[in-house]
């Protein structure tokens, strides 16, 4: 154990006293994480939305899809965008692969399907007849995506928050659309694999790791504390009994 | 879309004719994926039976440590592994950086909060009453974890399918601890990052289509389990 501990000395400092590095590499992951994720809700809660409230035809399919690209491993997520990014590629001309453009996109593109697939889970997870009835009352599609989202804000702000957390420790696409390259486009996780693998720099490895633990904890108690403020949640939208 | 295309293009003869590194590969992530998956099912099983069974204290405990480590980076869990297995760390004298052994050991942790976790979820969804009158009637440990299985058997194969599913796509882990060494220790989702980083576009989509083949198969295996859940009948039911 003596050895982990030895790096483990080395590794405290870099945090506590704000090491340049191991701040740069935060602040970029957490700029990341927040700005896709904000794409991600913006993009994805209407589509979602459409899929809890829509009655068109094909709904199930694209919600079986939805569900579905939730599995989807990040690497190949990564290999699309990276075909699509390089000069000769098809967006080639927007010079963003290997840039911190590229792993914004990318991290938006893992993102999406959290938002897409948990937030109808949570709609349809209201009680029965609670949208019926708003629409039999006459609410049309925005009152009606208010109440909704209002009502399941729990289930909403989880499927946010597990964005976020994929956001914050994924590396498959990151690594291939960014390449991985140190103070331009690493994030946390990157960064800490980067300095196992490629400089065998043990304790700046650790203090990254520990500031990614740090953030996902923080997400985790977060969601934790939400969860159990479920059971005392009120609907303020009542069926008439 | 040129580049998409003829990447495409050039993959597809690597599938069919069967590249031998490809081959390789794929076999030895179907070895990963199913090893790691067995292993995790064999030391997660019994603990998610002492959550989702036991009433001991600490259970709820236990639980949420097995909750909150699904959703712990992978990469976190291989640098603690990479550490614990350098020459001069706790356990360097097994010598599995940079080795197979170490791919496979890093990816049952990994798979392991997936069966602990979404095991003892199953279970404890289970009808209330269901366990606890087959207690009032006397059944030992050995006849209620049975039960138990037989009765959540849905949740339970949808636990190895995550876990299986992670394996496969999982690559934060296995490169820090594996090193990704090309010809060797390679996963799939290893293999495509590697090739994608070296330019080698057609080989990274080959990879990525049997990669995609191999979720898909998992998928429509969760798919034909929902279906068959709300066909499932209680072989064990309750008295009223």
């Amino acid at each position: 154990m003596h050895y982990l501990w030895e790096q483990l000395r080395q590794a405290i400092p870099l945090i506590t006293h704000g090491n340049q590095y191991v701040l740069a590499v935060t602040w970029v992951t957490i700029k990341v994480a927040v700005v896709s994720t904000v794409a991600a809700t913006l993009i994805g809660l209407p589509i979602g939305l459409a899929l809890a409230l829509g009655r068109f035809r094909g709904r199930r399919t694209l919600q079986i899809l939805a569900n579905a690209s939730l599995a989807l491993p990040p690497v190949i997520v990564g290999v699309g965008l990276l075909l699509l990014l390089v000069p000769r590629g098809v967006l080639g001309s927007l010079h963003s692969a290997f840039t911190l453009r590229a792993v914004y996109i990318a991290q938006t593109i893992l993102a999406l399907p959290y938002i897409v697939a948990l937030t109808p889970a949570a709609i349809q997870g209201l009680p029965p007849g609670l949208i019926a009835q708003a629409r039999a009352l006459g609410a049309g599609r925005i009152q009606l995506s208010i109440l909704s989202l209002r009502e399941a804000k729990i289930g909403v702000i989880a499927a946010i928050i597990a964005a976020l957390g994929s956001a914050l420790a994924e590396v498959g696409a990151v690594i291939i659309v960014g390449g991985n390259i140190q103070n331009h486009d690493q994030t946390l996780a990157s960064a800490a694999l980067a300095q196992v693998n490629d400089y065998a720099n043990y304790p700046y490895a650790l203090a990254l790791g520990i500031v990614l633990l740090g953030l996902i904890l923080l997400l985790t108690g977060l969601l934790t504390l939400l969860q159990q403020r479920t059971s005392g949640i009120h609907l303020r939208f009542r069926m008439g009994t | 879309m040129h580049l998409l295309w003829q990447s495409l293009r050039q993959s597809i003869p690597l599938i069919l004719h069967g590249n031998p590194t490809l081959l390789s590969v794929i076999w030895f992530t179907v070895q990963v994926a199913a090893i790691a998956t067995a292993c995790a099912a064999v030391i997660g099983l019994p603990i998610a039976l002492a959550i989702g069974l036991g009433r001991f204290h600490g259970r709820r405990t236990l639980q949420m440590f097995a909750n909150a480590s699904m959703g712990l980076p992978p990469v976190i869990v291989g640098l603690v592994l990479f550490l614990m297995f350098v020459p001069q760390g706790p356990l360097g004298a097994m010598h599995l950086n940079v080795t197979r052994r170490g791919v496979f050991l890093a990816q049952t942790v990994l798979a392991l909060p997936y069966v602990v976790a979404l095991t003892a979820a199953a279970i404890q969804g289970l009808p209330p009453g269901l366990i606890s009158q087959a207690r009032l009637l006397g059944a030992g440990r050995v006849q209620l974890s049975t039960l138990a299985l037989r009765e959540a058997r849905i949740g339970v194969m949808a636990a190895i399918i995550a876990a299986l599913g992670t394996t496969l796509s999982e690559v934060g882990a296995i490169i820090i601890v594996g090193g990704n060494v090309y010809g060797y220790d390679q996963t799939l989702a290893s293999a495509a990052l590697f090739e994608a980083n070296a330019a080698h576009y057609a080989n990274a989509v080959a990879i990525g289509i049997v990669l995609s083949g191999l979720i898909l198969i998992l998928m429509g295996g969760v798919g034909l389990l929902q279906h068959q859940g709300d066909g499932l009948r209680l072989r064990f039911r309750p008295a009223e």
